[in-house]
């Protein structure tokens, strides 16, 4: 008997597609799931990643939170992303410019180049990115002096999408899929 | 049987400006440690790198502090005029914890030229 594949975000290792096509996910986003089936998938390569600079950064400050505008979905698609720092910042996600992600009641989780070192292939640092629920990110200079360059580097995969309108989050009772798998796209708020 | 120690990294690896000592016996900074993301990184010295064209021998000390809050975190190091040396992890006495302030060095004669690799830890 053929071994299923294992079908969850956030997997340890080197990146891999959380679904495969023909297959159903859930996408949370604006607090519910919403429905659709995988129709296609493409790998955004780790050797020549997405490559966004918050610019020159004085001393110990903090960047604006800014859009990652390379990271925008076109419609009915999500990409699975994972992020490396490249100079010694630190970088806090957000999804929606309000909502910051990888946080607790009262600490924040961000990229920095230790990062890199303790989980090599990003997969704690995993985020979904769907349609127009774009990512944003905030950048802080470590160092006691300033940075020219604040980039980090983002690969994975993107998920071109079929939305199944027969399944319902919200309905009462709920209409799920019989497998599907959790896309958290956004903050659980 | 030998034993072996795996120098895992930690941190990631700084270099500090070279440093011309610009005065005998009189400590500064060599590496000034990382402000870091929720609390200053701790250093740990992985090498050091020493050319002496002042015209005598000096003794070159590496430690913490200044003035008279100096402490040496490594015996004092012999460097010869006209020599350049060099004192790499397999040679230097490594707290793995690391060391909770700026590096600075101490020099018998001034006109040394000083520079080191630490290892940052931390966030």
């Amino acid at each position: 008997m053929p071994a299923l594949p294992q079908l969850y975000p956030y997997k340890a290792g080197a990146i891999e597609p959380i679904v495969l096509p023909g297959e159903i996910v859930g996408v949370w986003v604006n607090k519910q799931f919403t429905f659709f089936q995988v129709d296609y998938i493409e790998g955004v390569l780790r050797s020549d990643p997405i490559e966004f600079d918050f610019g020159a950064i004085a001393a110990g400050a903090t960047t604006a939170v800014t859009q990652l505008a390379l990271l925008e979905m076109p419609d009915n698609e999500f990409g699975q992303f994972r992020a490396a720092v490249i100079d010694d910042i630190s970088v806090v996600l957000y999804q929606g410019r309000a909502d910051q992600r990888h946080k607790l009641r009262n600490r924040v989780a961000s990229y920095t180049k230790f990062t890199d070192l303790f989980d090599p292939d990003g997969h704690e640092g995993e985020f979904y990115v769907f349609n127009d629920n774009n990512a944003f990110g905030q950048a802080t200079n470590q160092t006691d002096y300033a940075v020219v360059t604040a980039r980090i580097a983002f690969w994975g995969f993107r998920y071109v999408l079929t939305e199944l309108s027969q399944y319902s989050w919200t309905a009462k009772p709920q209409n799920l899929p019989p497998t599907w798998t959790r896309v958290p796209a956004t903050a659980h708020l | 049987m030998a034993t072996t120690y795996l120098k895992q990294a930690k941190g990631i690896r700084r270099v500090s400006d070279i440093i011309t000592v610009t005065a005998a016996a009189t400590p500064e900074t060599l590496y000034q440690r990382t402000t870091g993301g929720q609390n200053p990184r701790t250093v740990i010295l992985r090498k050091v790198m020493i050319y002496n064209n002042t015209g005598a021998n000096a003794v070159v000390e590496i430690g913490t502090g200044l003035l008279a809050a100096f402490a040496a975190i490594v015996p004092p190091l012999y460097s010869l005029n006209l020599f350049d040396n060099e004192w790499t992890e397999d040679d230097l006495p490594v707290d793995e914890v690391g060391v909770s302030a700026d590096l600075t060095v101490r020099s018998s004669v001034l006109g040394v030229q000083v520079q080191c690799e630490v290892e940052e830890i931390g966030s």
